[in-house]
């Protein structure tokens, strides 16, 4: 039965628990609990927890690192571009159809009619790599909003699960993430990404593919001119 | 769908906001980089948004689920980052540890962070340093007594801590 001479007990409960009890007292206490059971389900409790400590390192119990403040707000971003882009997907993939040259060319002309017809944020820019391997095809709709910039990826011909990280560089070479996806094969859809950067103050849009870097200057004083110089940046 | 299923983009800004910083700690820890750790946490958001009706609170918590999808994405990303050179930013060592035993180290850590100092304190000094009550309690000023006061009411403390944060044996 647990009395007030168990408050007695009490303080010797971690020790033991734990382990580091001198003999002499453990022994006493043991004889205690044997006779108390509820000191004897305390005592267990707490075993349960002492045996868990060896998992924790006493070196990482310094202050946890915080996610940065911004990636709330990308996340609801890119959930909320995702739920719109749903509407747009099929426009979209529909001026993307990634051919022959002559029917690519065609297709862009169609892609940018079908942008802008399909504009809902505001005016969307759209940004296509150049001096890509053969066979890769790398472009964008980047389109202002309040938190930043909304970014829709479409990647061709690359291997697939190639992982993609891409940014915006911002004036002065700064780098802001946008976030990552993974290109798939036969997945014709966007990925959307946004960046906490704003699309007037946006200078080029870099895509870490696997082990290459392709960077796409964009153009801030023609934001509608689509036809931005592209270049490369090797790793 | 299930009551509770996760499918509006609020419930995605509340589910982030009780998790996210447990989820971007443990993501650091596991993976070493403060980079992967955010993308890690956004696309399990991500997922989990997608996935949303398929959240069943009935059958767990939103807070394994979620754990259980970073699990996914952590791994993904290991796979990802095995496959090419790393760097590991601000000195963070990468964890080479299997992702369930890193989730245990890093609930007891947390949960020894969220404990009071002064239990903390004659946790680590008596059992992970291995020092006698007495000088410890030399140390702090106080006496032997009350370290091994501390020392029970600590160990309760993380019990309690352990159970909020959902521990499960």
């Amino acid at each position: 039965m647990k009395t007030d001479a168990c408050r007695h007990w009490k303080e010797d409960l971690g020790a033991y628990a734990l382990g580091t009890s001198p003999a002499k007292s453990g022994a006493a206490l043991e004889a205690h609990l044997e006779g108390c059971p509820a000191c004897r389900a305390e005592a267990d409790s707490l075993l349960a927890v002492s045996r868990l400590l060896p998992h924790a390192d006493p070196e990482r119990f310094g202050p946890a690192p915080q996610p940065p403040a911004e990636l709330g707000k990308r996340i609801a971003a890119t959930i909320g571009g995702e739920r719109r882009s749903k509407r747009r997907q099929r426009r979209l993939r529909f001026g993307l159809g990634f051919g022959g040259a002559a029917a690519a060319t065609a297709m862009a002309v169609l892609a940018i009619f079908v942008l802008s017809s399909g504009n809902e944020g505001g005016p969307e820019q759209h940004v296509a790599f150049r001096s890509l391997p053969t066979g890769v095809k790398i472009a964008a709709t980047l389109e202002p909003q309040a938190f930043g910039t909304e970014i829709h990826m479409y990647v061709k011909g690359i291997s697939s699960g190639t992982l993609c990280r891409v940014y915006m560089r911002g004036p002065g070479g700064g780098d802001v993430s946008a976030g990552s996806f993974r290109y798939r094969w036969g997945a014709d859809d966007s990925a959307v990404l946004s960046a906490a950067l704003d699309l007037s103050r946006a200078e080029a849009l870099v895509v870490h593919a696997g082990k290459r870097t392709f960077v796409a200057p964009i153009d801030r004083a023609e934001a509608t001119d689509r036809n931005a110089s592209q270049q490369e940046e090797s790793t | 769908m299930p009551p509770g299923a996760l499918t509006d983009e609020r419930d995605v800004r509340e589910a982030y906001a009780a998790h996210a910083s447990e989820l971007y700690g443990f993501a650091v820890r596991s993976l070493g980089d403060s980079g992967l750790a955010e993308e890690a946490v956004q696309e399990t958001f991500l997922r989990a948004w997608r996935a949303g009706e398929r959240f069943d609170p009935q059958i767990g918590s939103l807070r394994t689920w979620l754990f259980a999808i970073l699990r996914n994405v952590v791994i993904d990303l290991g796979r990802a980052r095995a496959a090419r050179p790393t760097v590991s930013d601000e000195g963070i060592e990468a964890s080479v540890e299997p992702f369930d035993e890193a989730l245990l180290s890093w609930q007891i850590e947390e949960a020894m962070r969220r404990i009071g100092d002064q239990h903390r304190r004659v946790l680590v000094e008596t059992y992970y340093r291995g020092r006698p009550y007495a000088e410890v309690a030399d140390e702090l000023g106080v006496p032997e007594g009350t370290v091994k006061s501390r020392v029970y009411y600590g160990l309760r403390a993380l019990r309690v801590v352990l159970e909020e944060m959902g521990y499960e044996d």
